[in-house]
């Protein structure tokens, strides 16, 4: 149980706008919380590099596959920047790199529900920068003035980054916008496609325990519903200013509030991927993460092992 | 498995010959070779650098674990600092221009035309 007394300085400090650094006393909720959040945030952009990782090899023009290329190691990057954050705070655990890899393996941390699905053409490829990045963006955004300090500052590089991601997306989906009927046939599918799992991306109208807390410890600032009407708002005249339709009748803004109507989600479907991992291209993905983790795993170790050899060495 | 875990290092990159280096994040790495590989991999993909440190994490030992050790700020300091000095009223009287040493600075480094 956490020393009640510090407990209330920790959230004397945090509603002064104090900011809080890996290495002070802050309550163990707090600790788990954060773990919870960084630790889904950096898998979640490791297994975001696979579905446009299929990308590369097949993208159409060089500049492409460069910048696709650039991009899927902009995630992988955000990833171990994002571990790093989650094993300093899993230190009292004892819980380092490979123990947080395990777990994605073991199914025992989620990943955002968008990497679970297919990217079947070079449209969802550019949709997936347009609307998936679009939306994460809107989340780091928010996380940029977290109470946590470590990764409120990490996210500023990050964010800088997916400013990149942002663009290029764009740039993929105009260029389909602006070609043949085919090509903007294919955009479409793609819209439709990641419509629904970018409504369900920003989780549950009520929010859990669990992202309330994080609300109260100031590690996020707005609410689900929130940052999903924000998305919204944005996206859907990009859309339609395409010349392209969404696929959801509901979707309606009310001219007074400002707010948008919209079909919920499957939320038990994919809830049921995120939790099971029984998405469509799941499995193939975590298959991709047990190969890099586990059967090289020797590689590391041997890599490890010469090291320590030769800073025993005299001299060294 | 935490016996196998590679050591973390601190990073820290410098953007020009003129800049400090400044701390960036923190990586993992078997050696410092392979860390100085991974933190340009990690934090120098876009941004020049003229130099990166890495830095063996348990060896920065640092003053927030005691406080003590940090500046007192908020006596008044004001006579450390040129906000200190209101010169340019007087300098008026005398019917002179007050100076700043950024126009000093800006004279003495504006490139021969």
């Amino acid at each position: 149980m956490d020393d009640p007394i510090r407990t209330r300085e920790f959230l004397e400090r945090l509603e002064r706008g104090d900011k809080i650094e890996a290495t002070d006393w802050m309550p163990s909720e707090y600790r788990d919380l954060l773990i919870k959040q960084i630790h889904m945030h950096g898998i979640s952009e490791i297994m975001g590099a696979y579905p446009e990782k299929e990308w590369v090899p097949k993208a159409p023009t060089i500049r492409r596959k460069l910048a696709l290329n650039a991009k899927v190691q902009d995630e992988i990057g955000h990833g171990q920047m994002l571990l790093r954050l989650a094993e300093d705070l899993s230190r009292p655990y004892g819980r380092g790199r490979e123990a947080l890899m395990d777990d994605v393996i073991a199914g025992r941390v989620k990943f955002h529900n968008v990497f679970h699905m297919a990217a079947p053409t070079w449209a969802d490829a550019g949709v997936i920068g347009f609307l998936v990045d679009g939306g994460a963006i809107i989340t780091q955004a928010m996380l940029l003035d977290s109470s946590y300090a470590p990764y409120a500052r990490m996210l500023k590089r990050i964010v800088a980054e997916e400013s990149f991601h942002m663009q290029h997306g764009e740039s993929v989906v105009l260029a389909l916008a602006e070609g043949t009927e085919a090509q903007r046939s294919m955009l479409q599918e793609a819209i439709n496609r990641w419509w629904e799992p970018m409504m369900f991306f920003f989780g549950p109208r009520e929010m859990g325990r669990g992202s309330q807390r994080m609300m109260e410890y100031k590690i996020r600032t707005l609410t689900n519903e929130e940052l999903r009407q924000k998305f919204i708002n944005r996206y859907v005249p990009r859309v339609r200013a395409l010349g392209l339709t969404l696929p959801d009748p509901k979707l309606k803004q009310d001219p007074a509030t400002g707010l948008w109507e919209y079909t919920d989600p499957d939320w038990d479907w994919f809830n049921r991927m995120v939790r099971d991992n029984s998405g469509p291209m799941s499995q193939a993905r975590i298959a991709l993460r047990r190969f890099a983790h586990e059967e090289q795993r020797w590689v590391r170790e041997a890599v490890r092992r010469a090291s320590d050899e030769l800073a025993r060495l005299p001299g060294a | 498995m935490t016996s196998s875990e590679y050591p973390v290092y601190e990073v820290f990159g410098q953007k020009d010959r003129l800049s400090f280096h400044t701390h960036v994040g923190s990586i993992r790495a078997p050696n410092p070779e392979m860390a100085l590989q991974m933190a340009r991999e990690a934090f120098f993909r876009r941004e020049a650098v003229v130099d990166i440190w890495v830095v063996p994490q348990d060896a920065i030992y640092s003053a927030a674990r005691d406080p003590a050790y940090l500046p007192a700020i908020g006596d008044d300091k004001k006579y450390r600092l040129p906000s200190g000095y209101d010169n340019a009223p007087h300098w008026k009287r005398f019917k002179a221009k007050a100076m700043t040493i950024e126009e000093v600075a800006e004279e003495m480094t504006a490139k021969r035309r």
